[in-house]
């Protein structure tokens, strides 16, 4: 038996495709590659897979990922392959790791999300965008009202936000937020509150938004950062508080 | 994969559902369209979900899509949210394949398989930007052709086709583009190229023939305009059932459908000759798929999908005569791939039960029976060949195995029916229940009980039925009689137990009307249309105020077509068309029915009903 990790992308109009429609989808797609995936036990058994957290509808992404267990398998690389020969254009497997036993799952492991974002044509801002942006994120601290299960809450989204910068020429801002079972601070909530602290509206279809790559902590006692779920580059590192 | 999307992404994320709009799905056929020369827009017009999961486009587009130089693309009825935005921002209605405007295809075929989906016609029509007209449109639009079960009485809806394509769809289109790329070619006009598709087997132009009237509004005659065009028009019949194209690669949607699962016909047809039906009657005779075959076909739409679920489809599968060797196929198969088999159509017997506790949760599952009526004399009036006594016996043994919930269908004003018939569905019911506080002391119960639905549909005559001359029910009759089916279940012993459903009778009436309504009815849905009638299938969108209002508006009186009594000799609107049965047979059948004698089935014994003619399927069986 065993357990793999596998990051894949989502681009062009599979962007449309919801997030369980994309783990039905991989659940089918599974059956035709003849993965030997595992099944849970049960009258009506599933195919042991997990997914990190959801892309909204929408949105593109080159860092996805989903962990699956098998019974058997040739390679790790040999079950990517097998994905890809059946993949939909749109969908790619890009990278392949294995697990050992003690490692979280995707979805528990995740820390950090990493963006792209921009305006869609018809919705771009009449105004500098990028010149506010940045002085809105130089203040000491970013309050924002997050929807909770139970009402809303009072969030700084200042300690959420792990880095940022803007290319102005591509008019698109790029965007390192938390993203984990204790903290997530999601990209239309900091363009919202942005836009509402200069007076401004920000139409819900205005965000085009594409998802780098999703990170995960690494601590020991000499440091401290963040990496791809799969990382297979140093350079890919963040350092935390260096 | 196709990047341009013709709705923009503002436009998909402001609307349910945008997968609905944007193709791409797994088996999904893209081609050149630069290498092709013809471009077939092949249209459910329902909602995506529904229009996704009927076996009969899947089909054709796997059929037509195998053919080098033609592509052919899918196109369903675009939601409300979808349907507003496409007219308020003036963009035509495109395929999802290529993205491109219907209205720039060859061909625009409507599969129509059922009377409440005309508006969704017209629809579809409209938002492509093409005339709703037969009479209007030149060789700019496409080639509108229809197909499927309701064309076996077009007329409601001949003014706005084309041509129609009665029968089964396998057979004839290489002749129609063949031809169609020699009109092309040489340059004829429209009227002339459909003038000439009359002449190819199975094709119904309606515009080429004159249809006049009697005085009390019947049909006095149907003829050709043209000598050269034919008189009947016969349907077309798969004559070798194994050798036609089956799509093993059908499109799988992302989003989930009614029919999320592989579909395997076993066999077209069906044996028994139940009086109200008209799937019985126009697909005869029965012809069956070898099971090798069946099998093959199995395991590769399986690898090629990835469903986790593979249903048996046909009429009635029990009548499968291989059905044991296939099931157990399955089984075995299926098994190890976890792939859940699913088994309609089934008749509840020992063989069926211990197969059906094999593949499903029996906790979870129920039984249905489908009695169809209350009493033996009725169900012998409609030649439903299951007893009382196959209901208990049945329930009895299925009690046993662990079932304990019950559905039961039925339907109200049939012919020759009396309250004593009505009454007698609720004694059903009960029976059901005894039986099973019968089979099952308390403390074999588990603390679990019996569970039973009752449902009643109100009948509708449909054309090529013994019932083609039945009067139907009028909506007071129908709510009367689900009243009487209520308080008959209210006062039975095990009430509580039993639960009942019953169908709007407005709908029911309103598909009445279109099943044997004529050419004067096109005037009445176009009109309905225009004041914004669509998705009459769907309770909720389903105005019937609207449409009869519009009946009125047009002088037509709806009940003409239901509730008047028709004489043996009255010519039909749909008697220019030939489905294999005779008219004399289905006569027969109907005064058989009028005195309550029931007929026997295919395999007991042949009615002669004509479609022996084809020479093919059951009713050469034991003749080699
Ligand atoms: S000809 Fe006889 S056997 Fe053949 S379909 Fe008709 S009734 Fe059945």
């Amino acid at each position: 038996m065993n357990k793999l990790r596998l990051k894949f992308s989502k681009n062009g109009p599979i962007k449309f495709i919801g997030h369980l429609d994309v783990m039905r989808y991989f659940q089918k797609a599974i059956r035709r590659a003849e993965i030997d995936i595992k099944y849970s036990e049960g009258f009506s058994p599933h195919q042991i897979i997990s997914f990190a957290q959801p892309l909204s509808v929408g949105a593109t992404s080159d860092g996805e990922y989903m962990d699956i267990t098998v019974n058997s398998m040739e390679s790790a690389a040999d079950v990517m392959n097998k994905l890809n020969a059946v993949m939909n254009e749109g969908i790619k497997i890009t990278s392949v790791a294995e697990l050992s036993d003690s490692d979280e799952k995707a979805m528990t492991a995740a820390y950090a999300a990493k963006y792209v974002v921009r305006f869609r044509d018809s919705l771009k801002p009449d105004f500098d965008w990028i010149n506010e942006f940045k002085k809105y994120l130089s203040q000491e601290k970013l309050p924002a009202m997050k929807k909770t299960k139970s009402g809303e809450k009072e969030i700084n989204m200042k300690e959420m936000i792990y880095d940022y910068s803007f290319d102005e020429k591509d008019d698109s801002a790029t965007f390192l937020l938390a993203m984990s079972s204790s903290a997530t601070l999601k990209v239309a909530l900091l363009f919202g509150t942005f836009f509402e602290s200069i007076s401004k509206e920000l139409s819900p279809l205005a965000l085009d938004i594409h998802r780098i790559d999703i990170y995960k902590l690494v601590e020991n006692e000499s440091e401290k950062y963040i990496e791809p779920l799969i990382c297979n580059d140093i350079e890919s590192r963040y350092y935390l508080n260096a | 994969m196709n990047y341009n999307l013709a709705l923009s992404d503002e436009t998909l994320l402001s609307i349910e559902k945008p997968e609905r709009y944007i193709g791409n799905e797994v088996n999904s056929v893209v081609k050149d369209k630069d290498k092709v020369d013809i471009r077939f827009a092949m249209c459910f017009p329902d909602v995506y979900e529904i229009g996704m999961s009927h076996l009969g486009i899947q089909i054709l587009y796997g059929m037509f899509n195998s053919m080098e130089n033609v592509w052919c693309e899918r196109v369903y009825s675009p939601w409300l949210d979808c349907d507003k935005l496409l007219r308020e921002k003036n963009i035509p209605l495109f395929a999802l394949e290529s993205q491109d405007p219907v209205k720039d295809f060859d061909f625009l075929g409507f599969t129509i398989q059922y009377e409440m989906c005309y508006t969704n016609i017209l629809q579809v029509l409209d938002l492509s930007q093409i005339p709703l007209l037969t009479a209007d449109r030149t060789w700019d639009d496409p080639i509108v052709i229809g197909g499927g079960p309701c064309t076996y009485n077009p007329e409601p809806i001949a003014d706005f086709f084309d041509v129609f394509y009665i029968g089964e769809g396998e057979t004839r289109y290489q002749e129609i583009f063949e031809l169609y790329r020699a009109a092309k070619k040489e340059g004829i006009s429209r009227p002339d190229f459909l003038r000439k598709l009359s002449h190819i087997p199975g094709m119904y132009v309606p515009s080429l023939y004159n249809v006049t009237y009697k005085e009390d509004g019947t049909i006095e005659s149907m003829t050709p305009m043209f000598e050269d065009v034919p008189a009947t028009i016969h349907k077309e019949l798969c004559l070798n059932i194994n050798d036609v194209f089956y799509p093993t690669k059908p499109v799988v949607p992302y989003i989930k459908v009614t029919q999320d699962r592989v579909v395997l016909e076993v066999m077209r047809g069906c044996i028994r000759g139940c009086r109200f039906c008209q799937a019985g009657q126009l697909y005869k005779p029965l012809r069956e798929k070898d099971v090798e075959h069946l099998k093959q076909l199995a395991i590769e739409s399986l690898k090629n999908t990835g469903y986790e679920e593979i249903s048996l489809s046909s009429l009635s599968s029990s009548d499968y005569s291989q059905l044991p060797e296939l099931i157990d196929f399955l089984i075995k198969n299926c098994s190890e791939q976890k792939v859940n088999i699913s088994l309609p159509s089934l008749r509840i017997d020992a063989f069926s039960l211990d197969v059906m506790s094999k593949v499903q949760d029996v906790k979870k599952s129920s039984l249905t029976f489908a009695p169809e009526a209350g009493t033996q004399r009725m169900r012998d009036v409609i030649n439903k060949g299951l007893t009382e006594e196959d209901i208990l016996r049945g329930s009895h043994e299925a009690f046993l195995g662990g079932w304990n919930k019950v559905k039961l269908y039925f339907m109200l004003g049939l012919p020759t029916e009396t309250d004593e018939d009505i009454l007698g569905i609720g004694d059903i019911a009960n029976k059901v229940a005894v039986e099973y506080f019968e089979t099952m002391p308390k403390e074999k119960r588990n603390g679990r009980t019996i569970d039973i639905v009752a449902s009643t549909s109100f009948f509708v005559p449909k054309p090529f039925t013994p019932f083609q001359w039945a009067r139907m029910n009028t909506k007071e009759e129908f709510l009367d009689k689900a009243n009487k089916t209520r308080k008959g279940i209210m006062s039975q012993l095990n009430q509580k137990h039993i639960k009942y459903n019953w169908h709007e009778a407005d709908a029911s009436m309103m598909e009445g009307v279109l099943a044997r309504g004529d050419r004067k009815l096109c005037e009445v849905i176009l009109k309905s249309y225009k004041k914004g009638c669509i998705y009459d299938a769907w309770g909720e969108y389903f105005h019937f105020d609207v449409w009869m209002d519009t009946f009125k508006e047009c002088g037509i009186d709806p009940l003409f077509y239901t509730t008047r009594e028709r004489k043996d000799d009255e010519i039909f609107p749909w008697d220019i068309l030939d489905c294999g049965v005779s008219k004399s047979f289905l006569l027969r059948e109907w005064k058989n029915a009028l005195s309550g004698k029931p007929s026997s089935n295919c395999r007991k014994g042949c009615l002669g009903c004509g479609a022996a003619a084809y020479g093919v399927g059951v009713c050469q069986e034991g003749k080699n």
